[in-house]
C-alpha cells in the first residue's frame, strides 16, 4: 500500500477545513494571527498523530460498544501531555490560545479520524493519515490567519508589509473570522465548480 | 456578589461574547443543525440542559476532587469523562420516562458529548471563577448562572439562524456560496450586529 | 406596501407600483436632508455622497456582470443603498471610506444573498457597521456645522461622556445644528420626505411609530436623574433614530411582511436603540438596533403570518 498517497490526501482533497469543514472553533478563535495559527496547528497535528496511533494499535482489543469513549481518553491524554508541555515551554503562546487547547478533545477532525480511519487500518497508515491531515488543518489555519493578520492588522508575523494600508480591525474580531471563513469556504467551491 | 455581576454575566454570555458568535464554541452543531427552526429548537434546548448539569457536576467535582487531591492537571480528561457520562445518563432517564421528549431531541444527545460548547463553558467557569485554586465567593452559583446563559446564548443564536436560514432557502443565493458559505456570511453579519453591545456598564 | 409578495386569489388589483418608483420615491425623499447637510458641512459631504453612490453603482454592476446575472443599474437600489451609507458617514471621512463601505455593502450585504428582494440585513446598516468596527477613529471624529471643519462632539456623544448638553436648543436639534452624520442631522428634511412617502403609501405607520414611541418611553423612564426624568425630546432629535425609523428600518425587504410583525419589530428596535444609548459603549445604537432586528425579522415573520383561510390553527 502507498502512504504517500494518504499523506498528500489530507493536505489538499480531504483538506479538514476547506473541504470536510471540520474542526472549525479552534480555526476561527485563534487566527487572529499567524504565530497563534501555527501553535495552535503543531498542538492539534501532536495530538491527531498520538492519538491515531494508538488508536489503530489497541483496536482490536476494545469492545465496539464503547470505543467511543475510550477513543476520547485516548485523546484527552494527549491533551494533557500537549497542554503541559506547551504551559511549561511556553506560557505566552498558551495563555494566547487559553481554552482552545484543552478544547482540542471535542475537535471533531480528531475524534473523525480515530473513529473513521485508525479504528480500521494499519499502525504506519494512520500516522501517514494522521500527519497529513495535521499538516492540512495547521495550513489551512496558517492561510485563513495570514490573511486575517494582513488585513486587520497590516502585518504577517509581525512584519509590517503594507505601509500605507489602514487596517480594517474588523477582520481581528470575530466577525472578521466568520467572514474571511465564510469567503474562503464560497472561494473553494467555486474552483472545484470549475475543475468538475 | 451582587445584581450587577449577575447582569454582566448576562449580557456579556448572550451578547457581547456570544459562545457562538463570538467564542465559536459549538460551531459546528450550530452550522449543521441550523438548516431548519423545529431541530434547532429541540438541539438547544438539549444543550442548554447539558451545559447546566455539566456546569454544576464539573464544579464540584473541580473543588472536592481535583483540587485537594492535587490533580488540577487532570481537568481537561475528567471533565470530558463527566460530562460523557453525564449525557449518557441523560440519555437513559430521558428514553426510559419521557418517551416523547426523547423522540424530540434524543438524536441529538450523542452529540452534545462531543460539542465544544459543553467542555469550554466547563473550561470558562474553572478559568473564571477559580483564583489560584481557590472557589472566588460565589463561584458556585456564578458558574452554574454562567451555564444557564451561555444556553440562552446558544438558543437564541441558533433560533435566528434557522428561522433566517429558512428564508434563504427560497433566496437566489449564488451557486458557490450556498448552505456553508453563506451561513458564515450571515453569522458573521449577525456578530457585527452583536457588537453593538461592546462596553456595556451599568 | 405590505404584503405586496403574497400570492392570493384572484381578483387581483393592480397597483401603479413598481421596484423602481419606490427606490426612485425613497431616494427623492431624502434629497432635502442630503441638501442639508451639503449646506451644512460644506462639499466634502457632497464629495462623499457621490462617492458612495458611484462606488454601490459600480459594485453592483461589476458583480451582476461576473455572475451573468441581468444588470438592473435602473431599479434604484444600488443608488438608494449608497447614497443612505454616505448619510451615515461624518462628514470628515477620507473618500476611500464611503468606496470600501458601499462595496461592502453590495457585495456582502446585499449581491451574496441573492441579489435585491433576498438579502437578510440593510446593506447600508452593514457596512456602517463594518466601518465602524474597522475604522472607529474616522467613524467618530464629527465636525461641527460650517466650512472650516472644526471638530466637534455629537450631543449623543457629549452626553455620553458627561458634558453638560445645554448648547442645543431643541430648534437647532430639529434643523440640523449640531455635529453629526450627513444625512441624520436635519430633522426637518427627514420628517418632510416621511410626510411624502406616507402620503404616496409607500411607508405605513407600524416600524416608525412603534419605533419612536418605545424609544421615547424609555428615554423618558430612565432619565439621568431617577425615573421619569428623561428628555425624550433631546433624544429623538439626536442622532440618526429618525433617520433609521423611516428610512432604514422600514426597508420592505428585511423588515416583517404583516402589521403585528412589523409592530414587534419596531419595539423591538426601539428597545434595542435605548439600551444601547442609555447603558452601551456607543453612543449612538440605532444601526445596531436595526441590525439586529433585521437578524430576528425572519423568526417574526415565521410565528406571525396568516394562516391559510380553512386550515387550522397554525402550529
Amino acid at each position: 500500500m502507498k502512504l504517500l498517497p494518504e499523506f498528500l490526501k489530507g493536505i489538499i482533497k480531504q483538506n479538514p477545513i476547506f473541504v470536510l469543514a471540520l474542526g472549525l472553533c479552534p480555526v476561527l478563535a485563534v487566527s487572529t494571527s499567524v504565530k497563534n495559527a501555527l501553535g495552535m496547528g503543531a498542538a492539534a497535528t501532536f495530538v491527531l498523530v498520538g492519538s491515531n496511533c494508538i488508536v489503530s494499535l489497541i483496536k482490536k482489543a476494545v469492545p465496539d460498544k464503547i470505543r467511543i469513549p475510550c477513543f476520547i481518553i485516548v485523546i484527552a491524554t494527549f491533551v494533557t501531555i500537549a497542554e503541559l508541555v506547551m504551559k511549561a515551554y511556553s506560557p505566552a503562546l498558551n495563555r494566547a490560545l487559553g481554552i482552545y487547547v484543552p478544547l482540542i478533545v471535542v475537535n471533531c477532525m480528531v475524534l473523525g479520524r480515530a473513529e473513521a480511519f485508525a479504528s480500521r487500518r494499519t499502525l504506519s497508515a494512520s500516522f501517514v493519515d494522521a500527519l497529513g491531515m495535521g499538516v492540512g488543518f495547521t495550513l489551512g489555519l496558517a492561510l485563513i490567519s495570514a490573511v486575517r493578520e494582513l488585513l486587520g492588522s497590516g502585518q504577517l508575523l509581525g512584519y509590517t508589509l503594507l505601509p500605507g494600508f489602514q487596517p480594517a480591525l474588523m477582520m481581528a474580531l470575530p466577525p472578521g473570522a466568520l467572514l474571511v471563513i465564510g469567503g474562503m469556504l464560497g472561494f473553494f467551491n467555486l474552483l472545484k465548480g470549475r475543475r468538475e | 456578589m451582587n445584581a450587577g455581576h449577575f447582569l454582566a454575566i448576562f449580557i456579556s454570555s448572550i451578547f457581547v461574547s456570544n459562545v457562538i458568535l463570538s467564542r465559536f464554541l459549538g460551531l459546528c452543531s450550530f452550522i449543521a443543525i441550523s438548516k431548519e427552526t423545529r431541530p434547532a429548537l429541540a438541539m438547544s434546548s438539549a444543550v442548554l440542559f447539558v451545559i447546566v448539569m455539566s456546569s454544576a457536576i464539573t464544579w464540584v467535582v473541580y473543588n472536592y476532587l481535583l483540587i485537594p487531591l492535587d490533580l488540577a492537571y487532570l481537568r481537561t480528561i475528567s471533565f470530558i469523562l463527566v460530562i460523557a457520562s453525564c449525557v449518557q445518563l441523560v440519555e437513559m432517564v430521558v428514553r426510559k420516562f419521557m418517551p416523547a421528549l426523547y423522540r424530540v431531541f434524543g438524536i441529538y444527545l450523542p452529540l452534545i458529548t462531543v460539542n465544544c460548547a459543553v467542555l469550554g463553558v466547563a473550561v470558562l467557569n474553572t478559568d473564571m471563577f477559580f483564583s489560584s485554586g481557590k472557589p472566588l465567593p460565589g463561584s458556585f452559583i456564578f458558574s452554574i448562572f454562567q451555564g444557564v446563559c451561555v444556553g440562552i446564548g446558544y438558543t437564541l443564536a441558533m433560533l435566528l439562524m434557522s428561522a433566517i436560514r429558512e428564508r434563504l432557502e427560497y433566496s437566489r443565493v449564488p451557486e458557490a456560496v450556498r448552505e456553508f458559505p453563506i451561513a458564515f456570511v450571515t453569522a458573521s453579519l449577525m456578530s457585527l450586529s452583536f457588537m453593538g453591545f461592546n462596553g456595556f456598564r451599568f | 406596501m405590505e404584503n405586496k409578495l403574497i400570492v392570493t386569489a384572484a381578483p387581483h388589483l393592480h397597483a401603479h407600483q413598481s421596484t423602481a418608483r419606490i427606490m426612485w420615491s425613497v431616494s427623492l425623499a431624502l434629497l432635502p436632508a442630503g441638501a442639508a447637510g451639503v449646506y451644512l458641512f460644506g462639499y466634502a459631504a457632497l464629495a462623499i455622497i457621490v462617492t458612495a453612490v458611484a462606488a454601490a453603482l459600480a459594485t453592483e454592476w461589476l458583480l451582476q456582470k461576473m455572475m451573468r446575472r441581468q444588470v438592473t443599474l435602473l431599479d434604484g437600489s444600488a443608488f438608494l443603498t449608497g447614497l443612505l451609507l454616505a448619510y451615515n458617514l461624518p462628514s470628515g471621512v477620507p473618500l476611500w471610506m464611503p468606496a470600501v463601505g458601499s462595496f461592502f455593502a453590495i457585495a456582502v450585504g446585499k449581491q451574496i444573498f441573492g441579489g435585491l428582494g433576498q438579502n437578510i440585513f440593510n446593506p447600508a446598516l452593514a457596512a456602517r457597521a463594518f466601518l465602524m468596527a474597522s475604522w472607529p477613529a474616522y467613524m467618530t471624529s464629527f465636525r461641527a456645522p460650517g466650512f472650516d471643519a472644526v471638530a466637534c462632539a455629537t450631543p449623543l456623544s457629549a452626553l455620553k461622556e458627561g458634558h453638560l448638553r445645554q448648547v442645543y436648543s431643541y430648534l437647532d436639534l430639529f434643523l440640523g445644528n449640531k455635529g453629526g452624520c450627513i444625512g441624520e442631522v436635519c430633522v426637518a428634511g427627514l420628517l418632510a420626505g416621511a410626510v411624502f412617502l406616507f402620503l404616496k403609501g409607500y411607508i405605513t405607520w407600524h416600524i416608525p411609530v412603534s419605533y419612536l414611541f418605545t424609544a421615547g418611553i424609555l428615554h423618558y423612564v430612565f432619565g439621568p436623574s431617577g425615573l421619569f426624568s428623561g428628555d425624550w425630546l433631546f433624544y429623538l432629535l439626536s442622532g440618526g433614530l429618525v433617520l433609521g425609523a423611516f428610512y432604514m428600518a422600514t426597508d420592505y425587504v428585511t423588515s416583517p411582511l404583516t402589521a403585528k410583525g412589523q409592530l414587534i419589530y419596531g419595539t423591538g428596535c426601539g428597545l434595542l436603540t435605548a439600551v444601547i444609548r442609555l447603558w452601551g459603549g456607543y453612543p449612538e445604537g440605532t444601526c445596531y438596533a436595526i441590525l439586529m432586528m433585521n437578524a430576528v425579522s425572519p423568526f417574526i415573520d415565521r410565528y406571525t403570518r396568516g394562516r391559510i383561510y380553512g386550515t387550522g390553527k397554525m402550529r
